[in-house]
This record gives C-alpha cells, structure tokens and sequence, in this order.
C-alpha cells in the first residue's frame, strides 16, 4: 500500500501539471535551438562576408598578389574564418582548401576529406573573370553550443519532473493523511458514537468545507435520531400502560367473576381495550405512512367548502349529543389539490377535537376563506382553549394535556393533522388570539392546469 | 357456503377458518397464491378471502388473474393496516371489499355475507325501490314512507337508511357503515355511527308499532322485518 498515493486526485493533479510543465520546457528548447542555429549561422555568414569584403577590396586595388596575402593574413588572424580558398581558373592559389565547384552564396560543405573531416558553412563569390573566394567556418562549433542548450534544458526538464513528482506525492500525502482521519472518524462514528466529527483544519479549502458539510449532515442525522429514540419510547411508554390496564383487569376478572355473565362483561371490556390498544397502532403506523409522502400520488381536486359542509352533516349528530352547536358560516366553493380521505381525516380530527375538549353549550365554528390567494380552512370554538405557549406541543405525538387524560383518544389527533397538512404543503397553526381554540390550515393554490 | 382462504399467517388463516365454521362454513385453506389461483380456477367456492402478501403469488395478481379469466366468484381481500393504498390497488384489482387486519370476527361474517349478496344481486340492474316490511324507499323521487306515512329524512339519514335497505336482514358493522355510508376510512373518536343511528331510529321507528333497526350486540346493526 505504499504507493497508495499515486492513486490520490492530489497526486493526478501533480502528475498532469508536471507533464503539461516539462512539456512546456521541451517546446521551449526546441525553439531556443532553432532560434541559436539560425543566429549562429547567420554570424558564420557575416564573418564570412567580412572576410570576403576585405580581400575584395586588396584584389581592387592591388591585384591579385595582394588577395592572396589578405587571405593568408585572415588566416593567421585571431578573429576569422577557419576555411579559406582563393582559386583562379580552377586551381587553388591560397588558402587551406582544396579545389572546389565555383557555386555563389552561401554553401554548405558535408563532412568530407577535403575539408579534413569537417562540415562546413560559408560564403562563395567571384572577385573578377576566373578568380574565386569561399570562406566558411566550421559547423562543429555551432554543434556544440546546439548540444550545451539541450544539455541545459534536459537538466531544467529533469528537475522540474523531479520537483513535480516529490511535490505531488508530498500534497497526496497531505491529502491522504487527512482523508484518512476523515474516514477513520466515519468508521467511529459508525461504530455507534454519533457524538463524535469529522476533523476541520480551519483553512477553509476543500476539505474542510466537505468535513463541515459532513459534520452538518451528522448533526441532523443525530437530532432525527433522538426524536425517533423519543417517539420510541413515548410509544413503548403509552402502550406499556393501555396493556397494562388490559392485563390488570383479565387478572381481576379470574379471580372475582363466578357467573358466565360477568366472565362475558370482563372479556368484552379487555377486547374494547385491545382495540383502543390496535388503534393507536393504527394511527401511529398512518402518520408515518403519511409523512413517508407515497400518497400525493393519489391528489385529486377537492372543494374544500363542499368537503366542510360534509363534515358538518357528518358530525352534526355527534356535536348535539355533546351539547354543542357546529355550523358552517362561509363555504364558497374553494378548490385544492388533495387527496380527500386525508383531508376528511384531517378535518375529523379538529372537530372532534373541539367537540370532546370543550364543555356542553359551546359553539364550533367551521369555515373557508381566500386569504392572499391561499384557501384558508379553519375549525373554532368559543371554549376555553389551551394557552398560547402549549400550542406547540399540542401537535407532538402522544402529547396530552393533563386536563384531557381522563378523555378518549390517544393524543395523536393533532399530530396525524399536522402530517395530513404537510403532505399538502399546507401550514397548520393555532391562531393566537382568541376566544377559543382556532385551527387554521393554509393550503397553497390549485395549480391550473392540475 | 364454501369458501377458500387464500392466506399465509398460520394463526390468522386458523381464526378464520374458526369463525367461519362455526357460522355453518365450509373452509378450504391454502397458504400460497399460486396454488390458491389454481384451486380458485376451479370454480366451486362461494367466495374467496385473500391476503395481500402471499408466497407464490401476491394477492393483487391473483384477483387480477382471475378477474381477467371472467371469474367473477366474491372476493374479500385482506390487508394491513399500514397498507393505506392497499385496498384501493385491491378493489382496483377486482376485488369486491377489503378488510383491514386485524379485524374482529363479526366484522369479517358481515363482510364475507355483504360481498356474496351482492354478487347474487349484480345483474338484476339496480332496483329503483327498496322495501323493508312496511318500510318503502323510493330511489328515484328519493322518498321514504313507512305504512303510507311520508317520512322526512336529512341527506344523511337517508344515505344511511338507503344502505341499511339494501343490506335488509344482513349485520353491517360500524366500520361498514362508516366507509360505505360517509367514506370514512378511518375509527373516529366520538359516536358518529350511534348518533346518526339513534336520530334515525327516532325518524323511522319511533311512533310505528314494531322495531326495524335492530342492534347486534358486538357486532353492528340489521334492519329487518319480523
């Protein structure tokens, strides 16, 4: 696993800028040599020129007895050409060269005997009818300075990848040593200890931002966490004490019922409290149903007026027999998008909610109204309501006010509301002022085309 | 009647075949769909009671199968009560009432007796009069008069009074009339059944000489003539 970090994205990141940079310096050389070869030909033809002006000038002036002493003088020069070759109708009369082909310009001599095994570059001209100059250098020297550049720039090359390379596995390294700690706190958190993060460094890059969005995510996973470990054990709690009862009373009724008619009564109330017991299953196991979200596929429109005076007729019996009055005071037709058993379920729930917390004579009020484009359903009674600092509790599961313990009902009503309302996108609340308890549920607009 | 059990849970597929035995039954049980599809092709059951999740099979293929093959035999489709779409993907399928386990026995005699009536029924059309001993209801002018004396009802009442009709001499449960009469699925919390029930009675009973309304103690409700 030691060379683990070559498989890090710091080192491939490394890896491709070292590529792309020693790249850069073998184009850069590549140039640097053209470059030289041209200048230092160039300079071989001007020393040339030079040369050939001067002899030149002495064969104007002096004939050529003088040109062949300025070549033999160039030849012995500190500052000149190596090759030197004054030839007259064919035949060498001085310098170091033998015969050659009489071609003008600038020529390029291969590598030959001739030359004494040397390449050479340099300048042909005629100075008068039959008389002809060729000065030139020795390419060797340019050779040379070619091969120093490239000696230079493979060694630049060289270090650069070097550098490259030791600095790519240095960042990995870095790198590596921190994903680790990262995974190794992943592992212990796994491990069971949600209380533990994931190490920041403070320096704001990458990794601490991922460490931090990880750390989030931990600390949301944990609060969902507890409030299950909560809902849990609220659970176990309400239903240890319904089962309890149940078994409290199967024991009284072995030891005290003699008549098949009290056995009968006995077992009858065990089953009604079995069945209290398979309802609160029910409605716990709904509202995760609900919350799981699966039902919006079921969404129709639904006239939220004519769905409340539904419920009033519905309910209407039930409100006379408690005492209570409950009517509907305005239902303009109000369409949502729903899924109408949930919402029936929902309006159940409040109203009787308001009918079995509220003493006889009090009244319930059902209504709907357009509120800054939202269809605002809402059930009221003048009763005693809850204060305003409880409200928030009301819609926690199994949550009961101490005054409603001796009531039916298992303390769920408000939260499988609240679960119904938000699988609508709808906003339930508890108006603030009074008088009474005022449930208002806020459903956004039907989209028209739904 | 013989009735096949289509049901994989050893202790519920053992209460029902009690219940429904001792109601004068014949049960046949099986406890995998796939050969409780080939048992059911058969033809020679009054009615089916199948559970949603089955080995083999599930039950919502099976009932399909058999709709699909032209068999129309009653069938009771058995769900959990975490199942909230369960029953409308059973009825969808074919089924003709789903019940919500658990389920107390007379729940599922009403049920089984419910969907075998009104299979016998289907064909017939829809009647436009019910009649209940002196009782008469007319479906279309939506009267009700009882011994020629005009009965005025709510639209409730009469929704109720309707289905009680057309279940004349059978027990209908609590939980039946709450989904059939209000489209209520779910067990409220105060006495909508029994408060609906007693402003009926007064409407229909009350003042006339012999009872219709009946109450069945642990069961539900029948109206009847006798």
């Amino acid at each position: 696993m030691r060379i683990r970090f070559l498989r890090t994205e710091g080192f491939r990141l490394s890896a491709l800028y070292a590529g792309i940079f020693s790249l850069s310096i073998l184009a850069l050389g590549a140039f640097v040599l053209v470059i030289t070869d041209h200048a230092l030909r160039d300079q071989i033809v001007q020393f040339s020129s030079n040369d050939i002006a001067a002899v030149r000038g002495a064969y104007a002036h002096e004939g050529v007895r003088e040109a062949r002493e300025v070549v033999e003088q160039l030849m012995a020069g500190p500052v000149s050409s190596d090759f030197y070759l004054l030839q007259q109708d064919g035949k060498p009369i001085a310098g170091n060269m033998p015969a050659m082909p009489m071609r003008t310009g600038t020529i390029d001599i291969p590598r030959s005997p001739a030359t004494g095994d040397h390449a050479v570059l340099g300048v042909g001209a005629f100075l008068g009818p039959g008389l002809y100059i060729f000065t030139g250098s020795d390419t060797a020297r340019l050779h040379q300075v070619q091969e120093h550049i490239l000696h230079v720039m493979l060694g630049l090359f060289g270090a650069a990848l070097l550098l490259a390379v030791a600095g790519g596995a240095l960042v990995s390294r870095t790198f590596l040593n921190r994903t680790d700690a990262m995974a190794r706190a992943c592992r212990d958190i796994m491990d069971g200890d949600l209380s533990l993060r994931i190490p920041v460094r403070g320096t704001r890059d990458q990794l601490d931002r991922l460490a931090e969005a990880i750390n989030e995510m931990l600390s949301r996973i944990g609060q969902l966490m507890n409030n299950l470990a909560q809902v849990s054990n609220d659970i176990a709690h309400d239903l240890r004490t319904p089962v309890t009862h149940l078994r409290h009373r199967l024991e009284r009724a072995r030891a005290d019922c003699r008549t098949p008619e009290e056995h009968t009564a006995a077992l009858e109330t065990a089953i009604a409290k079995a069945d209290e017991i398979l309802g609160l299953f029910a409605a716990l196991l709904r509202i995760a149903q609900i919350e799981g979200g699966e039902r919006r596929a079921a969404f129709t429109n639904v006239d939220l007026g004519a769905l409340l005076e539904q419920m009033r007729e519905i309910f209407d019996p039930v409100a006379e027999e408690a005492g209570h009055s409950l009517r509907l005071s305005s239902a303009a037709a109000t369409i949502i998008r729903g899924d109408r058993q949930l919402l029936t379920q929902l309006f159940a729930n409040l109203i009787e909610n308001a009918v079995v917390h509220t003493p006889p004579g009090t009244h319930i009020t059902l209504s709907v109204h357009g509120v800054d484009g939202q269809a605002v359903a809402e059930v009221a009674d003048d009763g005693p309501g809850v204060p305003v600092e409880e409200h928030e509790r009301l819609f926690r599961r199994l949550y009961r006010r101490e005054a409603s313990r001796t009531q039916p009902g298992h303390g769920l009503g408000l939260s499988l509301a609240l679960a119904i309302a938000e699988l609508h996108n709808a906003h339930i609340r508890i108006a603030k002022e009074g008088p009474g308890m005022r449930v208002q549920v806020s459903f956004p607009p039907a989209r028209e085309s739904a | 009647m013989k009735i096949l059990l289509i049901e994989d849970d050893k202790e519920t597929s053992a209460h029902i075949v009690y219940a429904l035995g001792k109601e004068g039954h014949e049960v046949d049980l099986c406890h995998d769909g796939a050969e409780g599809l080939e048992r059911a092709r058969g033809g020679a059951h009054g009615a089916l009671i199948v559970d949603r999740m089955l080995p083999g099979l599930d039950g919502l293929s099976l009932v399909r199968a058999l709709r699909e093959e032209g068999d129309q035999t009653p069938v009771l489709f058995l769900t959990t009560m975490s199942g909230l779409d369960d029953r409308v993907e059973g009825l969808q399928a074919g089924a003709d009432d789903y019940l919500v386990k658990p389920f107390a026995f007379p729940e599922l005699l009403a049920r089984v007796h419910a969907v075998t009536r009104r299979s016998q029924r289907s064909g017939d059309g829809e009647p436009v009069r019910l009649k209940t001993g002196d009782l008469e209801m007319d479906l279309i002018r939506r009267t009700v008069q009882r011994g020629g004396k005009i009965i005025e009802l709510q639209a409730q009442e009469f929704r109720l009074l309707e289905f009680l009709m057309r279940n004349t001499g059978r027990v209908v449960t609590r939980a039946m009339l709450l989904e059939k009469v209000w489209d209520l699925h779910f067990d409220p919390r105060t006495n909508i059944v029994e408060t609906h029930m007693s402003r009926l009675r007064g409407k229909v009973d009350r003042g006339f000489g012999a009872e219709l309304i009946h109450t069945v103690r642990g069961a539900g409700y029948s109206l009847r003539a006798d």
